[in-house]
């Protein structure tokens, strides 16, 4: 035979060298300033801080549509939940100042981010971006409770529950289930003001870029909180006032895990570079083991004793 | 006595072979006392498991993670890296002197893994859940948290449990003649495989050990600037490796004293060498990358983060220095403070980005209840429990050879009942094998 055993190993490991370090190098998972792209049939929230009047009916609203018991955990009578938690998907704030400025209402849910942090750090992928409508929601048969999207999430938004040995992680998931039935969601159907809106993201963008147009100076930047933010995000905003004292921080263009994961996911793409290191620690260590080896059974000569390994 | 015993140089203190800890019962009063902490965290571990996280733990909406992952899980398998520091220092870059720990390396390392990853289960919400890391396909294999969850599991189980079979067999094979041909069968089909599994065993803790330090990555502005850095992989696997060497040198030392073994001091010089030119080379990353990335100036303000930066620093920094001093004179005393100093402010260290300098939001609070500190405890005992059986009865801890000789003497002559000890039952020496094989038949 022309080509012994040896050669062919070792020719294919100078080839894999190579090989690996430009999958490593090369990889284009999300290079810096790239555009993430927007699922082809996004759907999504605007929220315009400015006209909504904290009525809270979309928070009721959102408790009846997910079939979540009310959240009275607050005096034992009203529905008051003081922050999103385990049976709260939906909820009004309010920023008021000390100084007396301009106060606002906030309501907080999921973004559902383009680039969602929550679902690039979700171990078994439980908490899932849909590739057409963008939404992200919670598989419970794929979580293991690590409670790494509540670390996580720029906007802190998945909550776990604490209670009971069956715990659950809830986040508004666009209520999907009424979606598929024509309906949209709970928060949307009853707003008496019309501060949350739902619709295809792109039509929504639109409509924001237009209420700015349309008023000028009276949105916070005039600028839609969400349009590139973290990447973009699929619920947008529209505030008077700071959008970091409605609890939406200033994250910069680039999604967080395009910012942060940048080098582990190239370590790790294809396996290559793990791959190669592998293969040679094992050329190492067998050279070393076999001198290693030598030596305890020399010494197993001298000293009478079984060699220890 | 054969010749060869009597021929052993007393006067030598080289550390020539793992004997183990003879002459002290396993259950003593420490251990007792170890056990029922053991007890009381399973006990609690049961009512977690009905009752959930929040009425056993501090854990809240803030700070999802709790002490079990971030001191057990986090800090505790940073001390268990022994395997791999050790170990790399010993097959990769042959530092021969260093083979001689590998035992105790090898049991630190897979007793703080196991017990980790058992309190993970524990602390994981919906651990039934954890089927899916039978397939690979369900798998984020871009989450951090995945490759920690499936790498440590994989490593823990296979190359690391697998590492700590040869003295389980060397204790069978002392035992009872008649396993001695099976013993050896097993052995050969081991030392086969071994390129493999070491090279895993290198791997695999090289890349969740840094893939610890990615998890805090996601979490962006919330871990104070002193933590937050792209180097927070390198960082984590760095203070691994030096804290490693402090627990299995310092492990090592602090048995000697307890059960009266001499030191090595040519290997324990070489760990201390070792060690304190990982903890500079950390130290000099560490802060290089504060003042490249200008945070340096919020070390000066006066808060609990600056507070804990400079502790650690301090800690690593004074640990370090008296290695170095110790080297000067071979002198154990500061060598052991040393270890201990820079192995707590590494401590501090991987610690820190995921409590002490996490920042979710200025209102929230995270201290561990009551039960969630037994149950850390607990499992903290388990290890120390499966350490102290472990250097009792096989071959672990690593003695001059005299020790050997002195051990078959003990068991020959003083406590001849003691069979199941299992090493003299035919005698110890490779020669008397036909011997003892003709008075048992």
């Amino acid at each position: 035979m022309a080509i012994t055993r040896r050669q062919l190993i070792s020719g294919i490991a100078k080839a894999g060298v190579p090989a690996a370090v430009a999958v490593t190098v090369g990889t284009d998972v999300l290079q810096a300033g790239e555009p993430i792209p927007v699922p082809s049939a996004a759907v999504g929230l605007l929220y315009d801080a400015s006209i909504c009047i904290g009525c809270k009916a979309c928070v009721a609203a959102c408790a009846e549509a997910n079939n979540t018991a009310p959240d009275t955990r607050g005096d034992e009578l009203h529905q008051a939940p003081s922050d999103l938690n385990d049976l709260t998907r939906n909820v009004i704030k309010l920023y008021k100042p000390e100084d007396g400025s301009a106060f606002s209402f906030v309501k907080r849910q999921c973004m559902h981010c383009l680039d969602p942090a929550c679902a690039a750090g979700c171990p078994f992928q439980a908490l899932h971006k849909d590739p057409e409508s963008g939404v992200v929601s919670w598989t419970a048969q794929k979580c293991i409770g690590c409670r790494y999207c509540t670390i996580t999430c720029p906007y802190h938004i998945p909550r776990f529950q604490w209670m009971g040995f069956n715990p659950r992680v809830t986040k508004c998931e666009l209520c999907s289930h009424r979606l598929e039935k024509g309906l949209k969601p709970g928060c949307t159907s009853v707003c008496p003001t019309g501060a949350v809106i739902f619709g295809p993201r792109s039509v929504l963008l639109m409509d924001a870029k237009e209420r700015i147009k349309n008023s000028p100076g009276r949105y916070y930047q005039n600028r839609v909180y969400g349009e590139i933010d973290n990447g973009g995000t699929q619920a947008l905003y529209l505030s008077r006032v700071p959008f970091e004292k409605l609890g939406l921080p200033e994250l910069g263009p680039e999604s967080v895990p395009a910012r942060t994961l940048r080098w582990q996911r190239r370590f790790y793409q294809y396996f290559a570079l793990p791959a190669l290191l592998y293969a040679g620690l094992v050329q190492v260590i067998r050279k070393s083991l076999k001198g290693h080896e030598q030596e305890a059974h020399e010494r197993e000569k001298e000293t009478g004793l079984r060699a220890q390994l | 006595m054969s010749s060869a015993a009597a021929s052993v140089d007393r006067s030598n203190n080289r550390w020539e072979r793992n004997v183990p800890v003879y002459g002290f019962p396993v259950v003593n009063k420490f251990f007792l006392g170890l056990s029922a902490l053991v007890l009381v965290a399973f006990v609690l571990s049961g009512y977690r498991e009905l009752a959930g996280l929040g009425p056993v733990s501090g854990m809240n909406d803030a700070y999802g993670w709790g002490i079990w992952k971030t001191f057990n899980l986090m800090v505790l398998t940073a001390l268990g890296s022994g395997a791999f520091a050790v170990g790399i220092a010993a097959w990769v870059f042959r530092r021969k002197r260093m083979h001689s720990l590998m035992r105790m390396a090898l049991l630190t390392s897979f007793l703080a893994y196991a017990c980790g990853l058992l309190l993970l289960g524990i602390d994981a919400g919906r651990p039934w859940n954890f089927y899916w890391i039978v397939f690979p396909w369900k798998w984020n294999m871009h989450s951090p948290l995945a490759e920690v969850a499936i790498c440590m599991s994989i490593y823990a189980m296979i190359p690391l449990a697998v590492e700590n079979i040869p003295p389980v067999l060397e204790r069978l094979w002392y035992f009872d003649s008649r396993l001695r041909p099976g013993v050896e069968l097993i052995e050969k089909r081991l030392h086969y495989f071994f390129p493999w599994i070491i090279a895993a065993a290198y791997l695999l803790p090289g890349m969740h050990q840094s893939s610890l330090g990615a998890l805090m990555l996601l979490a962006g502005e919330r871990v104070h600037p002193l933590w937050q850095t792209p180097w927070l992989p390198v960082l984590y696997l760095g203070a691994a490796t030096f804290m490693s060497f402090g627990c299995v040198a310092g492990t090592t030392m602090l048995c000697c004293l307890v059960w009266k073994r001499a030191m090595d001091m040519e290997v324990l010089d070489e760990a201390a060498r070792i060690t304190s030119w990982l903890i500079f080379g950390w130290l000099g990353l560490r802060l290089l990358d504060i003042l490249f990335r200008g945070a340096m100036g919020t070390a000066f303000h006066f808060d609990r983060f600056a507070g804990v930066f400079w502790l650690e620093i301090f800690l690593v920094s004074i640990g370090g220095f008296l290695l170095r001093r110790s080297l000067r004179y071979h002198d154990p005393r500061p060598m052991f403070i040393g270890y201990i100093l820079s192995s707590a402010g590494g401590m501090i260290y991987r610690f820190s980005p995921t409590t002490l300098a996490f920042r979710p939001n200025p209102e929230a609070l995270y201290f561990p209840a009551t039960i969630e500190i037994l149950v850390s405890l607990g499992f903290i005992s388990l290890g120390i429990v499966g350490f102290l059986v472990a250097v009792k009865r096989l071959a672990i801890l690593p003695a001059p050879l005299h020790e050997w000789h002195d051990m078959a003497s003990y068991f020959r002559f003083r406590r001849p009942y003691i069979r199941w000890t299992g090493y003299f039952k035919y005698g110890h020496f490779g020669e008397n094998e036909t011997e003892a094989t003709e008075s048992d038949s």
